[in-house]
């Protein structure tokens, strides 16, 4: 990255930054957030997260991916201490989010999914307020802000209010109020949501920069190649309960092989047919096979090597191959082996592009 | 993909001091009025409506309300008699704002990320609360400067303005936390505005505040005495003139305008209480992180 400095500072204690830090009391080991047993159902009975044991380490950028209502944004708020946990332990940062919220308040920096600045006032003031809100040291507060505004790319418009900004501006600026006091621990929520591919490569970017200097970064989202692009780890929530957990590649290994799109060219009687014969396919041992709105979609681990017997095998049967290909399993065919169902979002769109 | 960083620099030190209660409150009370002035529409339109009827009244009834008014009370022109009434109308109008803010900060984010900050959540509502009673103050000592333009006589002078302006500031609380609960029950700014507003006519008419009340009909005296508007001005009006005005409770323990005064304060510390630890209630079960 090109300007780590502009934010790793000078004055960043980093000589003496091995072992536990003046900030994080109490805890010895190098775990930024350790749930067990984490379960919370709202007042109606709905259980929206059960029984949910997660350790995130120091330093890791982490993702939480589900599909819309599987319990993201309730885990996300009960670490930052919104909601109580109804069963279970939660620290974050080594405090009890329980009977210590303030503390973890203190640590953590926290971007909800909705973006949340003050419209009537101005960039620089956001963060001033956010400075003072954290209680960063008032000789630091000037400093800090130009800092924050030559992060996140605001300077030119510091003192413009930031109702009159665009999606990507406003969420930049969310984005550096949640980084004042330096916290270890970032929480970001959906932080990309609704914003074109430029905006959200640009926050990509900062991001990726702020957890190279160190910033452990919990992230939700339901864009899988966002997931696939920053994350080291990741955790995958369905119906309240982690269903996978583990890196981008250990999960997309899980799917069981590699994965060849067909298009067929006439009706829509050939992809039955079609489907028949690949799952009758002998060079194929448990291939997953489902039909596209093209043509059909074969898993398997001989996908690269049998993969033209397949094609073949279809011609003889008189059906008509207008495209294929062969490619890598992509986070969207992770999520569809454990989800069973596929991201109907745009950014499920996205990873198929990038994978055509 | 970013690399692992196991030692890292994870451990570099947080930037930050300790927050204290008069620290969080002081940050909010500078986002409120910086706001505030960011926003003169809201400043401007809760001086104009009581002004315009400052005014229409004095222009359009004045004639016709002189004379009830001179009838209970001898030498006082409908303009002076006015004004104290016109100074609660602001208060009233400005305390709107208050639940017209909060809604607004829930709506934008601004209320959770307040929440998820370190700040003493007290200290947050205290400074927001400072803010309003202060510009409120300020319309108060507005309308009071109009007033004397206009013709109207303050018999206690500067004391008296200053004496009016924190009347009108208690009368404030009141309606302050009655505007913050809509906006907590509600979380809509189009239902606390048309909320708060609705009731605003109906306290305002149905009070001492336009006419005396032995001008009005039995049941109008009768709904006064249960008005809040009514003790507000009353007691503002007693300042005004320096006279015993209050005639919803007979009271004559104390001599002079403290007739007045003393029992019109008692009952508004009393509704600011009620009210207050209402709204205390509805916003602490608000900003709880307990699951409902």
């Amino acid at each position: 990255m090109s300007n780590e400095q502009s934010i790793a500072d000078a004055e960043t204690p980093r000589e003496r930054s091995q072992g536990p830090g003046a900030s994080r009391v109490g805890s010895g080991e190098h775990t930024s957030i350790d749930i067990s047993g984490l379960e919370l159902t709202y007042g109606d009975g709905t259980e929206a997260v059960s029984g949910v044991d997660l350790t995130v380490g120091d330093g890791e950028f982490f993702g939480f991916l589900g599909p819309n209502g599987a319990g993201k944004t309730t885990m996300i708020k009960v670490l930052a201490t919104l909601l109580s946990p109804t069963a279970g332990e939660v620290r974050v940062n080594g405090f009890d989010v329980r009977t210590e919220p303030r503390k973890v308040r203190e640590s953590i920096g926290y971007m909800a999914q909705e973006t949340s600045i003050d419209p009537e006032l101005t960039a620089e003031e956001n963060i001033r307020f956010a400075c003072e809100a954290y209680g960063v040291p008032r000789g630091e507060r000037d400093k800090r802000t130009a800092e924050l505004l030559d992060l996140v790319d605001l300077e030119a418009v510091a003192d413009k209010r930031s109702e009159e900004f665009s999606g990507g501006m406003k969420k930049r600026l969310d984005a550096a109020t949640a980084l004042v006091h330096r916290p270890p621990l970032v929480f970001l929520d959906e932080p990309t949501t609704g914003l074109d591919p430029k905006a959200r490569n640009r926050l990509w970017e900062y991001f990726q920069r702020i957890n190279e200097q160190g910033t452990t970064i919990f992230l939700t989202t339901q864009y899988l190649e966002e997931a696939d692009t920053l994350c080291e780890r990741l955790a995958v929530i369905l119906d309240g309960e982690i269903v996978a957990d583990g890196s981008p590649a250990d999960l997309k290994r899980q799917v069981g092989g590699d994965v060849l799109d067909i298009e067929l060219g006439d009706g829509p009687g050939a992809q039955a047919r079609a489907v028949t014969i690949a799952h009758e396919f002998d060079d194929f041992d448990n291939a997953t096979v489902e039909e596209t709105e093209t043509g059909i979609s074969v898993t398997a681990q001989a996908a690269r090597q049998s993969g033209t017997d397949l094609l073949v095998a279809l011609r003889d049967a008189g059906l008509i191959v207008t495209g294929f290909n062969v490619r890598a399993p992509t986070l969207d065919d992770v999520f569809l082996a454990i989800t069973g169902e596929r991201v109907d979002t745009d950014g499920g769109a996205a990873a198929t592009e990038e994978s055509t | 993909m970013s690399t692992p960083t196991e030692s890292g620099n994870a451990d570099r030190e947080m930037m930050r001091s300790a927050n204290t209660f008069a620290g969080d409150v002081w940050i909010n009370l500078k986002r409120w009025n910086l706001k505030a002035v960011r926003n003169p529409f809201v400043l401007v339109v809760s001086l104009a409506q009581p002004f315009i009827f400052l005014v229409l009244f004095t222009e359009v009834f004045g004639n016709v309300a002189g004379g009830a008014v001179s009838q209970g009370l001898p030498g006082i022109d409908y303009t002076t008699f006015l004004v104290p009434a016109i100074a609660i109308q602001v208060a009233l109008a400005s305390a709107v704002t208050s639940g017209i803010g909060l809604v607004n900060d829930i709506e934008n984010g601004m209320f959770e990320k307040v929440l998820v900050s370190p700040m003493n959540r007290t200290a947050v509502f205290v400074g927001k609360t400072l803010a309003e009673v202060f510009r409120i103050g300020l319309q108060i000592a507005i309308i009071l400067g109009l007033g004397v333009v206009l013709g109207a006589e303050i018999t206690t002078g500067v004391v008296g303005a200053v004496g009016i302006m924190a009347v009108g500031i208690l009368f404030s609380f009141w309606f302050i936390a009655f505007s913050n609960m809509l906006a907590v029950l509600t979380r809509d700014q189009e239902s606390t505005i048309i909320g708060a507003n609705l009731l605003q006519f109906p306290l305002l008419f149905l009070s001492s505040a336009f006419l005396p009340l032995e001008a009005l009909p039995n049941w109008i005296q009768l709904f006064a005495r249960i008005n809040p508007v009514t003790y507000g001005v009353d007691a503002a009006r007693a300042i005004m003139l320096d006279e015993d005005v209050m005639t919803v409770l007979e009271v004559t323990a104390f001599g002079g305008a403290l007739d007045t005064i003393v029992p019109a304060v008692a009952v508004l510390v009393g509704l600011g209480f009620m009210f207050g630890s209402g709204a205390v209630y509805l916003l602490s079960r608000a900003s709880s992180s307990d699951v409902r």
